[in-house]
């Protein structure tokens, strides 16, 4: 069976769109700006990336995040007199779900979605420097790197029956984050120069084999994202 | 051949202590669930990355980079859904780091440790909302229970602000030192830095 | 063409590594460059990708030159379109999240146009018969496929010269295979490879000439011809390894070694899927002889690794016991009394000191004790040193001391010689032989067919349950 390259595998949307939803998003559900003006707006941008995860074939996740999202909704509804201690932290723990785990799931989904390739691109296109760019690549890559590296360290831990013997603190602490950078460290340098044997350098042209173009549903999002600010805008100044 | 322009893994570097500060942040930020701990972040939060932030600096040797993480973690922040008080205040604590750590020829291990602790003040930033805007700030997190939002405010009136701007930098300070001495005790003894 | 003149080198605050080297490589020459671990091998071949000395710091005297270009008075990026480098871990040496786009990741970096890359991209992943690991995420591959996508990315870039860093140091017999035809497909392109190896048997079909080197020098250059006709003994005594490429489940071992005692361990009900997809592998039982150093061979990606962390009860979802004596072990008894020495040793060390990385393992600490131990795994010089400073065999070595202070008597080792050099690996065997001497019971996983044959008394083959079939597994 002959391999051929499909350089228009991306996801629905364009990395751009993308970001523009997420700053859309951190403003409107994790700030809250607008409040009960925008309250319909908020409701779809909460949603939205469930739909991003129903399109990327992520059953599970989606169903799990819908889920949680209609039973933090009626949970909060019953909770809405004065509460007592307990409750006032349950309350607070499912606030804060409602408000970050939305923007969590559409950072999550931009990640996984977002060739390093596609992003670098988008955002050279938009003239932002590769000082930002690469870094933040970086990060993303290494995210998964830390999490591995971090479970390694606590099953050596667990194994070796010092997690408990971390009578203080502060060793419970050093024994963590110690080999933690010490092993983050060498596979950053090792990264490095394996990374500029291959050419990547700071501000120098560089192509891209993804096609990268705004398609109807980015028109759709980008148009809801303006939408946004335009009614956050009349509720802000006009009314 | 040593420019002072940065090269990919000056960029490289950023992105990785970076990723390293905000899982750690992230890890304590989680505690903020209980009153008293959403105070204390400005406490732990630079006590403990100090630790990653001191191993960064060693390989700090340009202008710029300080500056490129700050900005990074302040977008972080921002995007996690603290405010964007941190991504200003962040991005000019980290231009004031910068120059200070470049005061100290970049090796200087005292111009280092003030550098974090001015760097590490978007810690307080983040409180911002709280001090200037309270209602505003628990309108929109009524959900929180009267009780914790009580909690919170009794801890933080509007004179906490500077207070907790000296709390921030001192435990910067501190968490710099413990770094240095991290830094000392494991990774310049096991010639990793 | 790539020549070296009076070229030497030395990292800032270490030893020279590199003496006044000559060379010269001819368009299409494949150099193998092998010696023992320290003799400066990586050290020359990072002159000729530019990490030396745009990367690495130090002084560098002499001139390298790449076609006719000086090394040290270019940049990075501009060597990086004649040179090619694969790297020795796989773990690190990818920039992208996704295999595809690690493909691409060079060419886009010099700006080619992409529909020359598709092109290449679509030729190299044909030629290879890759097309199954394109468009997945780089960390799920195993290592074997890591260092296939690694070669893979470099074969499409248009570079004429390939460096490959200790390549096979993570491969298994399957993997080396692949890496060999790899390396084959470059010579036919008539490109100019550099390897730096001191695992050798493999290459004898490929290359044209074989440097060796010692303590930062070449000492002796041979031809094809006559670094084949090397006895096994000559070949050790330089330091380099023997194994040839064979399949380790087929060796066989000199059973006269076995203690002949009947005294098993038995592991039953030894299950484990990875998120509820079809099972990894499934033992319904499987007898490991007490006392004796047993090898459980198989090849990557069969989950030998993930078998290991579930015989020492570090996942939660496999519920297998290991009967000892009497005594039956469910998980977390087996985290209390069996000690895993892992592939990155550097992930369970954690104090300032070796002699601090020992009493913390003991129930009361005692210092004489502690230091009694290290004198037995000559480990007392570095007593006080930090035990990320020491090298990987030492780093082995002082897990094991931590080991035999919390009293275990199971110790599971997961491919400790990886990368290993003849005397590291006859030290790692000695541990083994030694630890078993003690009355202690070694389960090691493992490629390595020389430590097989070295080491072992017992071998496993482990080939997980890829089709779902059940084995039982005895000796």
């Amino acid at each position: 069976m002959e391999y051929r390259l499909d350089r228009n595998v991306h996801s629905l949307l364009d990395p751009r769109t993308k970001l523009l939803l997420l700053f859309t998003s951190s403003v409107f559900v994790v700030g809250n700006a607008g409040e009960r003006w925008m309250v319909v707006f908020y409701w779809i941008l909460v949603y939205l990336p469930v739909l991003l995860l129903l399109v990327e074939k992520e059953w599970v996740t989606a169903a799990v995040a819908g889920a949680i999202y209609v039973g933090c909704y009626f949970a909060q509804r019953a909770l809405q007199h004065d509460l007592t201690a307990v409750e006032s932290a349950l309350a607070l723990l499912l606030y804060v779900i409602t408000k970050i785990l939305p923007t969590v799931i559409l950072a999550r989904y931009i990640v996984r979605t977002t060739k390093v390739s596609e992003f670098l691109t988008a955002m050279r296109r938009m003239h932002v420097t590769d000082k930002l760019t690469i870094p933040i690549s970086v990060i993303f890559r290494f995210f998964p790197t830390v999490a591995e590296e971090s479970r390694s360290i606590n099953d050596a831990m667990r194994m070796r029956g010092i997690e408990m013997g971390a009578k203080k603190a502060t060793e419970a602490v050093e024994y963590r984050l110690v080999p933690l950078i010490a092993s983050c460290s060498i596979i950053g340098e090792e990264l490095s120069a394996a990374a500029m044997t291959r050419g990547l350098d700071v501000g120098k042209k560089r192509s891209c084999i993804w096609n990268i173009r705004f398609g109807w549903f980015d028109r759709i999002i980008m148009a809801l994202c303006a939408a946004c600010f335009i009614w956050w805008g009349i509720g802000r100044f006009y009314v | 051949m040593e420019s002072n322009r940065l090269n990919a893994k000056d960029l490289i570097n950023v992105g990785i202590y970076t990723a390293i500060c905000a899982v750690l942040c992230c890890a304590i930020a989680m505690t903020g669930v209980i009153p008293i701990m959403m105070v204390l972040l400005v406490v732990f939060v630079p006590i403990l990355t100090g630790i990653p932030y001191m191993m960064f600096l060693t390989k700090v040797k340009k202008f710029g980079m300080i500056l490129i993480l700050n900005i990074l973690m302040g977008l972080l922040m921002w995007v996690t859904g603290m405010s964007y008080y941190a991504l200003i205040v962040g991005t000019i604590a980290g231009l004031l780091a910068e120059l200070i750590f470049r005061a100290g020829k970049y090796n200087s291990k005292w111009h280092g440790i003030i550098a974090y602790a001015v760097s590490g003040l978007y810690c307080w930033a983040n409180y911002f909302g709280i001090f200037f805007n309270a209602d505003a700030y628990f309108s929109t997190r009524q959900n929180f229970g009267q009780e914790y939002i009580d909690a919170v405010t009794k801890m933080l009136p509007t004179w906490m602000c500077p207070v907790l701007f000296v709390v921030d930098l001192v435990c910067g300070i501190i968490g710099g030192w413990i770094g240095t001495k991290v830094l000392k005790k494991h990774f310049t003894k096991a010639g990793i830095a | 063409m790539i020549s070296f003149e009076n070229v030497s080198f030395q990292y800032t605050g270490e030893q020279e590594c590199l003496k006044n080297i000559n060379l010269t490589v001819n368009d299409g020459d494949v150099v193998l460059v092998c010696g023992p671990s320290g003799c400066g091998k990586s050290t020359l071949v990072r002159c000729v990708n530019g990490l030396i000395p745009h990367f690495y710091r130090g002084e560098l005297t002499g001139t390298v030159t790449v076609n006719g270009t000086c090394v040290a008075q270019t940049t990075l990026r501009k060597i990086s379109r004649h040179v090619g480098t694969v790297f020795q871990n796989p773990r690190s040496q990818f920039f992208n999240v996704d295999t595809t786009s690690e493909l691409a990741f060079g060419c886009e970096n010099f700006g080619l146009p992409p529909e020359e890359i598709e092109q290449r991209i679509n030729s190299v992943v044909n030629r290879h018969e890759i097309g199954y690991l394109m468009d997945r995420s780089i960390f799920r591959l195993s290592g074997g496929e890591k260092q296939k996508i690694a070669c893979a990315s470099i074969a499409v870039e248009p570079v004429d010269v390939i460096i490959l860093d200790e390549p096979s140091a993570n491969l298994d017999y399957q993997g080396i295979r692949e890496l060999q035809k790899m390396i084959a497909a470059w010579k036919e392109d008539h490109k100019t490879v550099l390897i730096a190896e001191h695992r050798i048997a493999y290459l004898f079909p490929y290359i044209t000439r074989a440097l060796l080197m010692k303590d930062g020098g070449i000492v002796r250059e041979y031809s094809a011809d006559e670094i084949r006709e090397l006895s096994e003994e000559k070949l050790h005594s330089l330091g380099l390894r023997a194994e040839q490429a064979e399949d380790p489940s087929e060796i066989r071992i000199d059973t006269d070694m076995r203690r002949g005692n009947t005294d098993t361990l038995v592991l039953s009900n030894m299950k484990y899927s990875y998120r509820k997809e079809k099972p990894v592998f499934d033992i319904p039982r499987m007898e490991i002889p007490a006392g004796e150093i047993v090898g459980i061979v198989g090849a990557n990606g069969a989950g030998k690794s993930t078998f290991l962390r579930c015989l020492c009860g570090m996942e939660k979802s496999c519920k297998a016991t290991l009967k000892v004596g009497d005594e039956l072990w469910n998980n977390k008894q087996r985290r209390r009394n069996l000690y895993l020495v892992m592939q990155d040793v550097n992930h369970q060390l954690f104090t300032d000191s070796v002699l601090e990385e020992v009493m913390i393992s003991q129930e009361n600490e005692n210092r004489e004790e502690a230091l009694e131990i290290l004198r037995s795994l000559d480990l007392e010089a570095y007593a006080d040193k930090h035990p990320l400073a020491l090298s990987g065999g030492q780093k082995q070595r002082v897990a094991v001391a931590s080991a035999i202070a919390s009293g275990r008597n199971v110790i599971l080792f997961d491919e400790p010689t990886s990368g290993l050099d003849y005397s590291h690996m006859l030290q790692v065997s000695e541990l083994l032989k030694k630890l078993r001497e003690n009355g202690r019971t070694v389960i090691l996983v493992t490629h390595d067919t020389e430590l097989i044959k070295t080491a072992c008394t017992y071998i496993i083959p482990f080939a997980g349950i890829k089709h779902g079939e059940k084995k039982e597994m005895i000796i």
